[in-house]
């Protein structure tokens, strides 16, 4: 692949990122939280729930980009602040999403990691400014991209001087309508040979079907991946997007008592 | 003009004429420290009379008579309340009044201009309690009350820590991306320098940082935040957009509550002012008392007097009550030592600065 000045392999270099405490790039980072903020005490319940079944990181969505307009759009600042204060009683990294350039600095006051959603991929202007921002990006996957554009847009963010970006597979689209989209698990080796920067999976908008989140979870710490960013509502039921793929809080516990131990495992054998 | 902007300016006035309002009521809970009773029948028609002259063509004359009574006879249940004055300096909302508020629940805080203003009014009696800051951890110690300290014979009875937490605030109708100019006192802007950096926000000094809320409340100018605490966002009715948006570790000021009697019930802690003669270790056989009585000193500061500029005096918190055998030991054997010595008192020490 030409062009990608920073983010190549380079013999013996592996990008560890430090969020707060929380190191992506060495052992298996978990990011669990809802779709969105929808009020502060869904927002503080998920909170409390993921961290006692072990999550490292929080998400939640304060700005969403729907597909219409009449969808909810998200709380904006409102929910910005309180994920702040969900941070404040879990300690939990906060990662949100960032989908307008001029939101990008008033986020970064609140967020830990600043997410770039499959939808905004290859949203130019946005790269630039998330890379000025000097913030940690946690960059989807394009769900129409190849590998190739994909890292040539972590390359926009690198080539701003911010070199703190996490790679997150979340399916693509294929013929097959079963699943919501397809897991391309070969991405996780792949970007391994290609690139220095950590790779984290989406089992959640992968798949979009709750029986298959745990089994892809396994197979993606399996396949090799830094991490996974899972949607969970304390009661999915009520959940305003999503509805219908977030785990409770007692599916992620089960999950995460399979995740954990099976990358121990791993970690033994080699 | 649209009905949007024509009920944003309605708003507006709204909420400036219940700041206005809280004005009247504190100015008629002080009128209360000069009268014989609260109810004064020929002012109020006084009042009433003077309304009814003012020719409105929107405000009738009897609706006038109607407001200002129904404002009157609330301003009577307020005073008939009999609460505390404790007075501050800066507006509503200053970090005073969050000390006030703190060290004396249910009172009627009192803003004033000038902290003289403070120990003046506790002096002479128009207010009941002061609360004035000391130093900041910060910046570090305030002079100008320090050495009202000196010249006053007000006594210390309680002493808070206050964490400074910078908030920026807007008006519920503005959007947070069109805000262009932060108005507040310039050391909160130089504390929050960062942030304003990074958000391509525009400094711009105010007198006060709780007057900075209060101006954005009233004139709502376009494109203007404020920063200032958390408590003007209520008492001003603000938005806050951002807690904490201070750049280093959060600072905390120490306040003191002062009173024209000394605390009856004592406390753990004690503060005294005192010079010494310009002689080879006089200071040093002060302190030695301390150290001898083993008494662990809090803050000690000093200060040019102001009458003898090339003279110190030197400001001394320590643990211990003034009732202690050992303090008033201590105290006693200063006496000789010292060419001036002031007790400002005992009061509790506030140990958990949240």
């Amino acid at each position: 692949m030409k062009n990608l000045k920073l983010v190549s392999r380079e013999p013996g270099k592996r990008t560890t990122i430090d969020i707060d405490g929380v190191t992506i790039g060495s052992g298996l980072v978990v990011i669990a939280g809802p779709c969105s903020v929808e009020s502060e005490d869904q927002m503080l319940a998920a909170a409390h729930a993921v961290k006692r079944a072990g999550a490292n990181m929080l998400r939640g969505g304060a700005f969403k980009p729907r597909t219409s307009p009449y969808a909810f759009q998200g709380l904006g600042i409102q929910g910005l602040r309180i994920l702040e204060k969900a941070k404040k009683e879990t300690g939990l990294p906060i990662v949100t999403e960032v989908i307008d350039p001029r939101d990008v600095s008033w986020i970064a006051e609140f967020a830990d990691v600043l997410q770039i959603g499959t939808r905004n991929m290859q949203n130019f202007a946005l790269l630039k400014e998330v890379g000025k921002s000097g913030r940690p990006v946690l960059l989807k996957r394009g769900m129409y991209s190849t590998l190739s554009e994909w890292l040539n847009c972590a390359e926009y963010i690198l080539s701003e001087g911010n070199s703190k970006v996490i790679l997150c597979e979340r399916g693509i689209r294929t013929f097959e309508n079963y699943t919501r989209n397809t897991l391309d698990l070969s991405a996780v080796p792949a970007i391994k040979e290609l690139t220095h920067l950590p790779i984290i999976i989406d089992p959640t908008h992968s798949t979009g079907r709750l029986s298959l989140i745990q089994p892809m979870s396994m197979a993606a710490v399996a396949a090799g991946c830094d991490g996974l960013i899972i949607e969970v509502h304390a009661k999915p039921e009520e959940a305003l997007c999503d509805a219908d793929q977030a785990l409770t809080p007692g599916m992620f516990a089960r999950l995460m008592n399979r995740v954990r131990p099976l990358r121990s495992f791993l970690d033994g054998a080699a | 003009m649209n009905l949007e902007e024509i009920r944003s300016r309605i708003d507006k006035i709204d909420r400036e004429l219940l700041v206005i309002l809280q004005e009247r009521m504190g100015l008629a809970l002080r009128s209360n420290k000069f009268k014989e009773s609260i109810s004064d029948p020929e002012r109020e028609q006084r009042i009433l009379d003077k309304v009814g002259r003012m020719k409105l063509d929107l405000i009738e004359g009897s609706f006038s008579k109607q407001l200002l009574q129904t404002i009157i006879t609330e301003s009577k249940r307020l005073q008939k309340e009999a609460r505390l004055l404790v007075a501050f300096q800066g507006e509503h909302g200053a970090y005073g009044e969050v000390a006030a508020r703190r060290l004396v629940p249910g009172g009627a805080y009192i803003p004033c201009m000038e902290f003289a203003d403070v120990f003046q009014g506790v002096e002479e009696g128009f207010l009941d309690l002061g609360v004035v800051p000391v130093e900041n951890s910060l910046e570090g110690a305030v002079t100008q009350v320090n050495d009202l300290l000196t010249t006053t014979r007000l006594k210390v009875i309680g002493e808070a820590k206050v964490p400074v937490n910078h908030c920026l605030l807007a008006t519920e109708d503005t959007d947070y991306r069109e805000i262009r100019m932060v108005y507040s006192h310039p050391q909160a802007l130089a504390q929050c320098r960062g942030f304003l950096t990074r958000n391509k926000l525009e400094p711009r000094p105010f007198y006060d940082t709780a007057g900075a809320a209060k101006m954005l409340a009233r004139e709502n100018p376009k494109a203007a935040a404020a920063i200032a605490s958390a408590l003007s966002s209520k008492l001003y009715n603000l938005e806050i957009i951002k807690e904490k948006i201070e750049d280093g570790p959060s600072n905390s000021t120490r306040f003191l509550l002062l009173s024209k009697e000394a605390n009856v019930s004592g406390g753990n802690k004690t503060s005294i002012i005192f010079a010494t003669p310009h002689t080879a270790g006089s200071l040093y056989s002060v302190l030695r008392l301390f150290a001898e009585s083993n008494i662990n000193l809090t803050r000690i500061a000093s200060m040019p007097l102001r009458s003898e500029p090339s003279n110190y005096s030197f400001f001394l918190d320590f643990e211990g009550s003034e009732s202690d055998a050992k303090i008033i030991d201590v105290l006693d054997r200063m006496e000789k030592l010292t060419i001036s010595m002031k007790n400002l008192g005992s009061y509790p020490a506030d140990e958990d600065p949240q």
